[in-house]
């Protein structure tokens, strides 16, 4: 452990000069705990953050005027949004997690945070300094949605809804995950041994949201789960869980994506116009959190932190196997990166050299156009949520067909000004010799051409492979995502973030040194 | 020393650039053996002509025809016509990611006229006689100008053409390299090759060519032989020219 501890000192240092001014806040507040690894005695950055805040909030009515922090999507988001619009000066900061908010509360960033009350609780636990109000912001029930029109789903659950809550296994779950001290991890619910001759279904699922759902030794488990794999047993049919971002789940819902989903949807009238809900099943409340000037704990050491977060239940794992999804994305990516990139460099050099290949200069241009005009992230949704709506492949396909049709298009233009910084007389040499387009382009310009833009191809790979970060969108376990399963179970921000970001950084690194090589071997060629 | 066989037939051949007329209806032929000298004023039209010659500038209207083949003919496959016409240019363009070898074996290798062994004892023999043969694998970048275009006028010669157009072959060269150039130059005439040569060296055009043609606002103002044209020019614009370059 301690040479491990050593070699992450390292990374602290490499870390705090790469996340520079950007993290400036968060990197001196941190590099006070590597200073105090090993000591439990440090005061914690949240008290000065709790004493600052002028009139801390102690009830709900306290919170016009505050900054809240809420989970974007969530019940909490859509009640608070009524205090954003009356003038009161209440600012409300969305986050994708829940572990964020909380992580921006413990910084003074926000004064409070609304949400569940079982996350909550877990975050106080993991928390010292923070408590949770004992006022409830809002009471609220739980259901699972079903898409509009699939009214046949929606009755086949409530009937199975009605028989295990008749059967008593709907209490006992509820106690397995949400009970009294006993009461917790005593019922666990066994998947039954039932024939599954109905089909699949495709549960939509946001596991970063104990103790609904949530990652447990790799897989999926939480009370919204075994209550789907009860109802899945009662239906005789098999239940595959798809996880993926909170807000992400009603549209996947609404394209059927998914078929039915489990994260602790509170039943709303807006939520009622895209999706229909089954019958409750369990009550919650959404409580506030704020950060305790007065009472901040003991906060665990160093060494006790790397262990939670990349020992413990063998975490490490869910790093390793993003791992092996950025790099498998990135390197087919890549390859149609330049596949369809050089194809169309060489079509529009084509077309602006010869006057050839109208209709195929036409459409590369649109595609140029399409693909450098929206963002990345938008077309990865796309092409997950809409063109590959209703055909069933792989995330990792998909997300290796979006970043590589991306990538393509900033490779074509990079391609394109490599060729036409060709001496047209080199063109025109190859040409006179009797050699025809093709043969020109090939064995005279393009190696010349490439030579030019390796370094700039260079940039667009190291791009896209920190690019591939945005695959947890769609659900895909990449290094980010990992790290935020990480995040989400550990409730620590800061050394998931820095592990992943270190590992990108070290896979650039080698990425450009290899580049330069190679670089430095091409020119020697020309002397 | 030119025999009766026709290798070039240029019938009024005209070339606009955007509206612009650069050539307006230029006819002649160009016999086996003819070294033919093309002088006139910048921006005559004498290097757009010589690119006429193997098609790099697609003419407006007219006809090229090369020995019988009518270059402007859209079913014509010009690259098969263009391994018979040769070409040196101003810059050289020599492929720079190269040896000077494999500069050489280039068009021969790819279009199959050649194998790999045949044709790299055919690059050695051609750059023993410009006595460069120690540049074999040299990259281009390392050679002087006067040497690059050596080596790219033996480029030429070794897809074996029945003509080479240069297109002033020495124009980008400092002064002392000029004359290795134009001495490789004069070899090849000497050897019956049939040359079409754009030029400033009024020297050469004197000495080597057996027709000087003297070009002047897109046509043809005056042709002949050397002698004549250099020592009695008929046009007033010749012998304008003729009076700012000797």
């Amino acid at each position: 452990m301690k040479k491990l501890k050593q070699r992450l000192l390292c990374f602290f240092a490499a870390a705090g000069f790469v996340l520079g001014a950007a993290a400036c806040g968060n990197a001196s507040n941190e590099a006070g705990e590597t200073n105090a690894a090993g000591s439990a005695t440090e005061t914690q950055a949240t008290e000065e953050a709790g004493n600052e805040a002028a009139g801390a909030v102690l009830s709900v009515d306290d919170l016009p005027g505050k900054r809240i922090g809420v989970q974007l999507g969530t019940t909490g988001d859509s009640y608070v949004s009524d205090y954003e619009s009356d003038g009161s000066g209440t600012a409300v900061e969305r986050y994708n997690k829940g572990a964020d908010a909380v992580q921006a509360l413990k910084q003074g960033k926000i004064d409070c945070v609304i949400i569940d009350e079982e996350p909550a609780l877990n975050f106080v636990e993991q928390n010292p300094g923070l408590r949770v109000l004992p006022e409830e912001f809002t009471l609220e029930d739980y259901a699972f949605v079903v898409g509009k029109g699939n009214d046949g789903l929606v009755e086949a659950v409530n009937a199975a809804l009605g028989e295990l809550g008749e059967e008593g296994v709907l209490d006992e779950i509820k106690k397995n995950y949400t009970g009294t001290e006993e009461e917790v991890g005593s019922y666990l619910y066994e998947k039954q041994d039932v024939e599954r001759s109905n089909g699949t279904l495709v549960v939509g699922t946001n596991a970063e949201f104990p103790p609904y759902e949530y990652y447990e030794n790799g897989s999926i488990t939480g009370l919204d789960m075994d209550i789907m794999q009860a109802v899945c047993d009662k239906l005789g049919m098999e239940m595959k869980i798809e996880d993926m971002a909170f807000d992400s789940i009603i549209p996947a819902i609404s394209t059927g994506k998914v078929d039915i989903g489990a994260a602790g949807f509170t039943v709303t009238e807006e939520r009622k116009k895209n999706v229909n809900f089954t019958d409750t099943y369990t009550t919650s409340k959404q409580v506030i959190i704020v950060a305790d000037a007065g009472n901040a704990g003991a906060k665990s050491s160093f060494a006790d932190k790397l262990y939670d977060n990349f020992v413990k239940e063998n975490r490490y794992l869910y790093l390793l196997k993003g791992l092996g999804s950025t790099l498998v994305i990135t390197i087919f990516a890549v390859m149609i990166g330049i596949v369809l990139g050089f194809l169309i460099a060489v079509v529009r050099t084509s077309h602006d050299r010869t006057g050839g290949f109208v209709i195929l200069n036409g459409i590369c241009r649109l595609y140029l156009t399409i693909v450098r005009g929206t963002p990345v992230m938008i077309q990865l949704l796309i092409i997950y949520y809409v063109i590959f709506q209703s055909v069933n492949v792989g995330k990792t396909l998909v997300a290796i067909i979006a970043f590589g049709l991306n990538s393509a298009a900033y490779v074509a233009e990079i391609v394109r000004s490599g060729i036409m910084a060709v001496d047209i007389g080199q063109f025109e040499a190859g040409r006179s010799l009797g050699l025809n387009y093709k043969q020109t382009m090939s064995a005279i310009v393009l190696p010349q051409a490439i030579k030019n833009i390796l370094p700039a191809l260079c940039n667009e790979f190291i791009s896209l492979l920190k690019e591939t970060s945005i695959s947890g969108y769609i659900g895909l376990m990449d290094l980010t995502k990992g790290g935020d399963i990480i995040r989400s179970i550990t409730y620590e921000a800061f050394l998931p973030l820095i592990v992943v970001a270190v590992v990108y950084l070290l896979m650039v690194m080698g990425l450009s040194r290899g580049v330069s090589v190679l670089e430095r071997r091409l020119r020697n060629n020309e002397r | 020393m030119s025999d009766n066989t026709v290798i070039l037939e240029v019938k009024d051949l005209c070339k606009s650039f955007d509206g612009h007329e650069v050539l307006k209806g230029i006819s002649t032929t160009i016999r086996k053996g003819d070294v033919l000298a093309l002088i006139g004023p910048s921006g005559c039209g004498k290097s757009t002509f010589l690119r006429s010659l193997n098609l790099l500038e697609t003419p407006t209207s007219g006809h090229v025809l090369f020995e019988g083949t009518d270059l402007t003919d859209p079913s014509v496959d010009i690259n098969q016509v263009r391994e018979k016409i040769g070409m040196v240019f101003q810059q050289f363009n020599l492929f720079p990611n190269m040896t000077v070898r494999e500069n050489i074996m280039l068009a021969p290798v790819k279009l199959h006229k050649m194998t790999d062994v045949e044709a790299r004892k055919e690059a050695d023999e051609l750059l023993a006689r410009i006595g460069l043969s120690d540049k074999a694998d040299a990259y281009p970048a390392s050679l002087s100008g006067g040497q690059k275009q050596r080596i790219a006028i033996v480029r030429s010669l070794a897809m074996n053409p029945d003509i080479i157009l240069f297109d002033e072959p020495t124009s980008a060269l400092d002064p002392e390299m000029v004359g290795e150039v134009l001495s490789v130059m004069k070899e090849l005439a000497t050897t019956g090759m049939t040359m079409v040569v754009v030029t400033h060296e009024m020297g050469f055009a004197r000495e080597v060519a057996n027709r000087v043609m003297f070009i002047n606002d897109g046509v043809i103002q005056e042709e002949n032989t050397p002698q004549e044209i250099f020592e009695h020019p008929k046009s007033p614009r010749l012998r304008d020219f003729l009076s700012k370059v000797l």
